[in-house]
């Protein structure tokens, strides 16, 4: 959710809705499990991931949650250059970690 | 794109300088494609095709489809955006750029951006305000795109591409209208393609429509600008010529008769002659108090054609020969 407010707070939540769309498009073949990533009103929900996913290994989880992220940053870096890195870089990385952590304790 | 978006493009345009410190702004719009470019006077032309090159290349890492940057039109807007004495440099090259998609129901219809010969030259303030941007103009660009193609709807017969019934009966009330009050001379020609039937029956609808396409494509190469061709109804048609008395109507019918009659065509793996019946009517020569009846004196003179053995032209008599 945090990861969303930062985000949608710069690129407005339709455009964000988007480009995460585009990205887990791009990679549901390879990570099936994303498509699982649902937005709604209140931004990314988990809840349906945290339930199917619980079979899934953990460095697979954590390869496409990279993948995911490698992707978006992608294109943001098409978009606006070096803006909208420059403003996540340091808030995102540390925030899927704990995302990751959440998901699947060790 | 339709002339009511490029003035929305054109409005933006005239306000972000108010907002940003930009020398060129662009909207992408894949249909076309087109790329309209609102810029600095001075941007080199160089610089303009960096920017052409950059939307193509966001364009493709948004769709994950090549584009052809040599197929995209441009539309360039040349405006003072700065003063004499800041002119970009001949050799400047872009620099930095911020480009959002522009995006309705998840559904990407171009892109819009901001982009300046300079380094860092746009902020998250910026990126943010440009978002807000971005979304009302999608908004408006898609609302004025719905609307244009539901006016092409209600204007255009879909087989033929003529004007349809209803923008007929609309601009005739505005014909009519001038000639009634002006005491100007109107003419209409209804038309009927002649044993057109038997072409259906024969050959099949989807060749009967290619028939009705190529005719449609006749008619509206043998008027004048001025002139109002429309499909009146199947296999009927009907000219709204302006200012054009008997003579002149009457030398226009009988052109596109001939001009049919000489046309062979294609019609499955034959080549058939056709042969049309046109009726005319004119205000003032035949005393029309509206154009209701205009129309139902071309529709008489019509029968009348049909009547006399077809492929003729028949001005509207009001004793016929038919009664």
């Amino acid at each position: 959710m945090e990861i969303w407010e930062t985000v949608s707070a710069l690129t407005g939540e339709a455009i964000l809705a988007l480009l995460l769309d585009l990205t887990i498009q791009t990679l549901k073949d390879k990570y099936p499990f994303l498509i699982l990533l649902k937005v709604t009103e209140e931004g990314i929900s988990w809840d349906k991931m945290r339930e199917d996913c619980r079979t899934l290994s953990p460095i697979e989880v954590h390869r496409g949650f990279q993948s995911l992220i490698n992707h978006l940053f992608h294109l943001f870096s098409a978009l606006a250059e070096g803006v909208i890195s420059r403003e996540l870089f340091p808030k995102v990385f540390p925030k899927v970690k704990e995302a990751e952590r959440i998901l699947f304790p060790k | 794109m339709s002339f009511e978006i490029k003035e929305i493009i054109e409005s933006a345009g005239n306000n972000l300088p108010n907002l940003f410190d930009f020398s060129s702004f662009a909207v992408f719009w894949k249909e076309g494609p087109i790329l309209y470019l609102y810029q600095e006077e001075s941007c080199p032309p160089t610089f303009t095709q960096e920017v052409k090159k950059n939307i193509a290349r966001v364009w493709s890492t948004l769709r994950g489809e090549q584009i052809d940057v040599e197929q995209i039109e441009l539309q360039i807007e040349r405006r003072r955006l700065r003063p004499k004495q800041l002119n970009i440099d001949p050799q400047a090259t872009l620099k930095s750029h911020l480009t959002l998609p522009l995006a309705i129901e998840g559904e990407i219809f171009g892109c819009i951006s901001l982009n300046s010969e300079q380094s860092n030259a746009f902020d998250a303030q910026d990126l943010q305000f440009f978002s807000v941007i971005g979304s009302q103009m999608a908004a408006t660009l898609k609302h004025f795109q719905r609307f244009s193609s539901i006016k092409t709807m209600a204007t255009y017969d879909t087989l033929t591409n003529l004007y349809n019934r209803r923008y007929f009966e609309e601009r005739l009330s505005l014909e009519a209208q001038k000639a009634f009050y002006g005491r100007a001379s109107l003419s209409l020609v209804m038309i009927d393609i002649d044993h057109f039937k038997k072409v259906n029956d024969t050959f099949g609808h989807t060749e009967g429509d290619k028939v009705l396409r190529e005719i449609s494509s006749l008619l509206r190469t043998s008027v004048r600008k001025k002139d109002t061709v429309a499909r009146y109804g199947g296999e009927e048609f009907i000219l709204i010529l302006p200012e054009a008395g008997l003579e002149e109507s009457s030398m226009i019918a009988d052109r596109i008769r001939r001009l049919v009659e000489n046309t062979c065509f294609e019609v499955g793996h034959t080549r058939v002659n056709l042969t049309i019946s046109l009726g005319i009517s004119n205000f003032p020569n035949h005393q029309a108090k509206s154009k209701e009846d205009l129309v139902k004196m071309a529709d008489q003179a019509l029968y009348e054609a049909k009547w006399g053995g077809r492929n003729r032209v028949c001005i509207y008599n009001p004793n016929p020969l038919s009664k």
